[in-house]
């Protein structure tokens, strides 16, 4: 009944395996190494320096990545437990690797924007930095791991240096944001362990002895009784719906995004937010088709009902933080309406926009962070007219939230489309319901940008800001007096973003090319179950 | 479950018959009667029992002094400040009593022993005086560390 | 009447009595703990005071390792059965279950004894000079600040090493009996043996021994009962006896019971485990290492043999009710944690919804469940040894600062101090690349192998809360602001350095590469004879 997929499930190529190996390790071994540094200078030059590398190295990888090869590539795997069939095995599929350059694009933007943080007292730089490093590599294992029991280890691993960046460089509420952020992941992290084991035993049960090798469990396990599978199902969809976060589940992001630093709540929202949505794709769907088949309608409503709570309560937000974290919860259920709604279209869509997420949204969580580090406040309602003071920063803040609205021409443009278009035919309601998220989101977005940006110099932070040596309300003063417009570094770190923002706006194809087949191949298992 | 449960009790009723056979208890009121000479045992003891406590009361004379009142009556005096109902007893009692039980005990594994000498042999021998080394140890350990000084 | 009587008496046969054949081979390490544990009483008795520190210690590492080469020449030989063998007359089983523990017990007591061995971080070393001093008299005063101690400690310590490697192999319920007083009454009095708050750890000595003697007495009523229904102690008697027979299932299951409720208390599972806090938090931390440890290595080994031994063939009927007990015993642990405001007492309570898993792998009656409960048991012995190692060196000037306020800003001040307990505190909370995942891995496959699934389910969510509260001290250690009288963080002797090392290295390696423990652990399985 499940008719097989066109290309055979896995091609060991060592010749270029080595190369996810590589990004593994050297943030990982970096950020070590970058632990042990007193000098705050010298760490963070290290830090870059490590991120460029591995930046550098995600370009060899996705040329090595054939789109038209087998469904996993560049996979190696070594033997790790035998007893528990558990093995060290890396390979990637087109939507790991856009991840995984998602991850290798950001990371050096994310060390660039915190160069001049100040962090709290007694904190040390290297600590901070080596901690974002390792969660670099911790993020890469979680994309690249093709062993279930290596994925959820770095499932698990990732929340460790996180829970620290925020619990000890984070805002004042940093302890409760943190311990809620953490219990929240474990909880869903604990329950798929369930799943996990239980993948264990029911492939031990059909092959004799267990194993946790995902190739394998996506043929042994998508056969499986609709019980065994709505189980299994239910144990991973609750660990990714709160890590995506989908909508009962997301209260811990607003917290964890408020109190995290910003370049921390880039990462944070960026990327390991796609953890959950790149779950269902990879393990969900392909893992468990009739049970995903038979609940889309549950995750199609929490989807939508994250779209449209997370666009209300934005536009209600006064924290800027916060702000960006609902339009984040928005955009989730976005992505998880596209992936549900089993079309190539719309899961392409949700693909791509979990790319394009990470660069408009990042860019979002960017420039807030620097419109707070000149007022010092990130209460909206403390800010008014700021573009007359910074209207580069102005211009570029407006940029961004385009690009998170949709405007066509950014981005995010064309994965939207692309979901609307493909869940429309067999989910209209959900297809129109979405649509209402995206007028809702042009409301949150430019409303935000004018109070902030727009009207007379007002507000307690700007004018407090302003009222330094000699108050004055002057816009031509207040550049010299404390509200400077971007510096090198900060233009530096925000034009990357700009460019492909709008580069892939106009031309997503290049991303579009590489997710297209391994997007067929897991809809491969689900369509034949009449999905769509 | 049920299923389980169901399938473990059917495998239980057909297991062959166990091939050890425990010491069967004692049947019939033959077998029983082989209790009686303990019972007899338990009711002579105890009727000499409350026959002497009984009897002292009666045909004893009743001259009480403070001695005689203490909880322990063997010439060792209480601590110097008696609480309510009968004062303490210095703790070096209780350790003389300790070592008595002690060698009471290899009293009564030296009987055995003794009996079952000859078929045990030169491994009994050795093991039995091991047996006496161990208690010994405690012993001198108690000895070389004031255990048995009196003040 | 009478005459005829006592006449039909037959005459027992004089000597039906031989010597029993003896695997010396097999038991020797047994017989070298427990041989050197009488030396050690004699070092106490015949050796100056000065010198019987050095002499006890070197004594106790040459025991171990003496014991622990023992072990390795005997499973290194060719001809040693790999099911394993009965000996002295059926009392003792060394299997490979039996001989796993041992070594687990080895490797735990060497941990434990290097902290009792330490002197430089408590001046003197955690153990009182004179124990019968009254506490709060001049005298008490006086021997707080002098540097003497109770070496008792050493050879008490191997005792109750030998009880529990004894119980861990004993093949029938009385020999198993003999242990457990054997490996219970050093434990009993040398949580009497604190240096600082005497009357604490006093009192924590004497409740552990009432009920520990209730817990002894109820074990003692199970094996009478046992014996009633099947004319023997044995434990595959018991089994066989069991299968199969019209016998009043009153007296197996209300001996079983019985049995098992002296068990559960040995293990600290909940609802049985009322001592644990108290004593814990009393105990010389070392002591509390140990019993943290290695009791609960003892008892769960003593549990398994009786469960997979004795009452495999009448599972269906008993489960049922260590479900309710492992669930009740997470619960509270998991729950009652929470509201802990002492370092030692909160890792009692983990110890205590740790057991909980233990019993559900011990009640798993499968090969998966008895490698799993073993691996378990070797994982969490190494990370709770490190905990009390680490507990041990937190201090201020009335000993150690066990109040978690006293842990706020760790960090700051000791930022090494505080990244170990974090690892030991993630690996108690099963964080993956620690053992105490790949432990809970093990414990809950079996378990869903066995039909346990909402066990499980239960467990997870248990491990979910306990989670809590060791991030509530990470959060104390790492968020917090120090206190301005909070303590300091002694510099370790190298004996409780290397404790620690030793156990923070287990935690590290078990859960990054567990293949060749699980090996071992799944090695074999119980003898029945």
């Amino acid at each position: 009944m499940n008719t097989a997929p066109v290309v055979p499930a896995v091609t060991t190529s060592p010749s270029a395996s080595f190369l996810l190996w590589l990004l593994l390790l050297v943030p990982l071994l970096g950020g070590i190494a970058v632990a042990f540094l007193r000098d705050a200078k010298t760490a963070k030059l290290a830090a870059l320096g490590i991120a460029l590398l591995e930046f550098v190295l995600v370009i060899p990888t996705w040329i090595a990545y054939d789109p038209a090869g087998s469904r996993i590539q560049l996979s190696s795997s070594m033997d790790w437990i035998p007893n528990f069939g558990v093995h060290l095995a890396l390979g990637v599929d087109g939507i790991s690797l856009v991840m995984i350059a998602l991850i290798g694009l950001l990371m050096p933007i994310v060390i660039g924007s915190s160069w001049a943080d100040k962090l709290p007292e007694g904190r040390s730089v290297g600590g901070f930095y080596a901690l974002l490093l390792v969660m670099q590599a911790g993020m890469i294992g979680v994309f690249a791991a093709t062993d279930v029991f290596l994925f959820y280890v770095f499932f698990e691993a990732v929340l460790v240096p996180m829970y620290f960046l925020i619990g000890r460089f984070g805002g004042p509420r940093r302890q409760y944001a943190a311990v809620k952020f953490f219990l929240y992941s474990l909880l869903g992290g604990l329950i798929m362990l369930g799943s996990v084991i239980g993948l264990y035993v029911v492939s031990g049960d059909k092959l004799g002895s267990g194993t946790l090798d995902w190739a394998t469990l996506t043929t042994v396990i998508s056969q499986e009784s609709q019980a065994t599978q709505t189980w299994l199902f239910l144990g991973f969809f609750v660990a990714f719906a709160i890590k995506a976060p989908l909508v009962p589940l997301h209260t811990w992001l607003p917290d964890a995004a408020a109190e995290a630093p910003v370049g921390v709540g880039v990462l944070l929202v960026g990327i390991l937010d796609k953890i959950g949505t790149y779950g269902f794709l990879r393990y969900c769907l392909p893992m468990f088709p009739a049970a995903s088949k038979d609940l889309a309608p549950l995750v199609l409503v929490l989807g939508v009902a994250g779209l449209l709570y997370g666009a209300l309560l934005a536009t209600g937000q006064n924290d800027m933080k916060r702000f960006v974290a609902y339009t984040s919860i928005a955009h989730f259920g976005f992505i998880a309406v596209g992936i549900f709604a089993f079309s190539s279209q719309s899961v392409s869509g949700a693909v791509l926009y979990m790319f394009n997420h990470g660069l408009s949204t990042g860019m979002l969580f960017l420039v807030v962070g620097m419109v707070i580090a000149r007022g010092g406040s990130t209460l909206i309602s403390d800010y008014g007219g700021m573009a007359k003071l910074t209207p580069l920063l102005g211009g570029l803040f407006l940029v961004a939230g385009l690009a998170g609205l949709s405007l066509p021409g950014t981005n995010s443009f064309v994965s939207e489309f692309l979901v609307l278009i493909g869940a429309y035919p067999s989910r209209p309601v959900f297809a129109i319901l979405a649509t209402i998220g995206m007028i809702l989101a042009a409301l949150y977005v430019l409303w935000a940008y004018q109070r902030i940006m727009h009207g007379p110099v007002r507000g307690d932070a700007l004018l407090g800001a302003l009222k330094g040596p000699g108050a004055v309300a002057a816009p031509e003063t207040a550049t010299r007096q404390g509200i400077k417009d971007l510096d090198a570094r900060e233009i530096a770190v925000l034009t990357p973003l700009v460019v492909l923002i709008i580069v892939l706006g106009f031309y997503p194809a290049p991303i579009l090319d590489v997710i297209g087949p391994s997007v067929e191949a897991t809809l491969h298992s689900v369509i034949p179950l009449g999905g769509n | 479950m049920v299923s389980t449960l169901w399938s473990n009790a059917v495998a239980l009723a057909q297991q062959p018959p166990s091939p050890v056979q425990p010491i069967q208890p004692p049947s019939g009121p033959s077998e029983l009667g082989s209790y009686l000479p303990i019972v007899i045992l338990f009711v002579l003891a105890a009727a000499f029992a409350i026959f002497s406590v009984l009897l002292g009361p009666m045909v004893g004379p009743q001259r009480k002094n403070r001695a005689k009142t203490e909880a322990y009556e063997c010439g060792i005096e209480p601590s110097p400040q008696p609480v309510i109902g009968g004062g303490r007893v210095p703790v070096a009692y209780y350790l003389t009593a300790m070592l008595f039980i002690l060698f009471d005990i290899e009293m009564v594994f030296l009987y055995p022993f003794a009996v079952s000498a000859d078929a045990l042999g030169l491994f009994g021998l050795v093991e039995i005086f091991l047996f006496i080394a161990t208690v010994g140890f405690a012993y001198a350990y108690v000895w070389r560390r004031g255990g048995l000084d009196w003040n | 009447m009478l005459a005829t009587v006592l006449t039909a008496q037959p005459v027992p046969p004089a000597d039906k009595l031989s010597a029993p054949a003896i695997d010396y081979g097999a038991i020797m390490p047994v017989l070298i703990v427990l041989g050197a544990a009488c030396v050690g009483v004699l070092v106490e008795a015949f050796l100056p005071k000065h010198q019987r520190w050095p002499v006890q210690v070197v004594l106790s590492l040459a025991t171990l390792a003496g014991a622990g080469i023992a072990m390795a020449v005997y499973l290194g030989d060719e001809s040693t059965p790999k099911n394993g063998v009965i000996t002295l007359a059926g009392t003792l089983a060394v299997d490979r279950p039996a001989l796993f523990l041992w070594g687990t017990l080895l490797v735990l007591t060497l941990g434990a004894l290097l902290l009792i061995a330490d002197r430089s971080v408590e001046p003197g070393g955690a153990f009182v000079a004179e124990a019968a001093i009254r506490p709060g008299t001049i005298q008490d005063r006086a021997q707080v600040a002098g540097t003497g101690m109770q070496t008792e400690v050493f050879p008490l310590t191997l005792f109750a090493l030998g009880g529990m490697m004894v119980f861990t192999s004993a093949n029938d319920l009385l020999t198993m009996f003999i242990a457990l007083e054997v490996l219970s009454l050093p434990l009993y009095l040398m949580c009497g043996l604190a240096r600082r708050r005497r009357l604490l750890s006093q009192e924590a000595a004497v409740k552990y021994f009432l009920l520990g003697a209730f817990a002894s007495a109820f074990f003692l009523y199970g094996l009478a009962l046992l014996y009633g229904y099947a004319g023997s102690v044995k434990l595959a008697d018991i089994s066989n006896a069991a299968a199969g027979t019209d016998r009043s299932d009153a007296l197996l299951f209300g001996g079983l019971g019985l049995l098992v409720v002296g068990l559960l208390f040995k293990a600290s599972v909940g609802p049985f485990h009322t001592w644990t806090p108290d004593v814990y938090q009393g105990a010389p931390t070392p002591i509390t290492a140990f019993m943290a440890a290695c009791t609960k290595v003892a008892a769960f080994g003593g549990m398994l043999r009786v469960l997979q031994v004795g009452f495999e063939s009448t599972s269906w009927e008993w489960r049922g009710v260590l479900w309710g007990v492992a669930i009740v015993s997470m619960v509270i642990g998991a729950v009652l944690g929470l509201t802990q405001t002492d370092v030692k007492r909160m890792i009692a309570y983990s110890s205590i919804a740790h057991a909980g898993f233990l019993l559900i792998g011990s009640i798993a009656l499968t090969d998966q469940g008895l490698s799993g409960t073993l691996f378990y048991l070797l994982t969490y012995g190494f990370t709770t040894l490190a905990a009390f190692g680490v507990i041990s060196l937190v201090r201020n000037a009335d000993g150690e600062a066990t109040h978690l306020s006293q842990w706020a800003g760790l960090a700051k001040r000791s930022p090494v101090t505080a990244a170990v307990f974090t690892f030991i505190l993630l690996a108690l909370a099963g964080i993956p690349l620690t053992s105490g995942f790949v432990g809970k891995f093990v414990i809950f496959s079996a378990a869903l192998q066995d039909g346990m699934a909402p066990l499980v389910v239960i467990a997870l969510i248990a491990s979910a809360v306990a989670a809590f509260f060791y991030l509530r001290v990470i959060v104390l250690m790492y968020f917090s602001e120090p206190a301005a009288d909070g303590p300091s963080v002694t510099v370790p002797g190298a004996f409780t350095t290397a404790s620690i090392t030793l156990g923070v290295i287990a935690t590290l390696v078990l859960g990054v590469l567990p293949a060749f423990a699980l090996d071992w652990a799944g090695s074999g399985t119980f003898a029945f004879q």
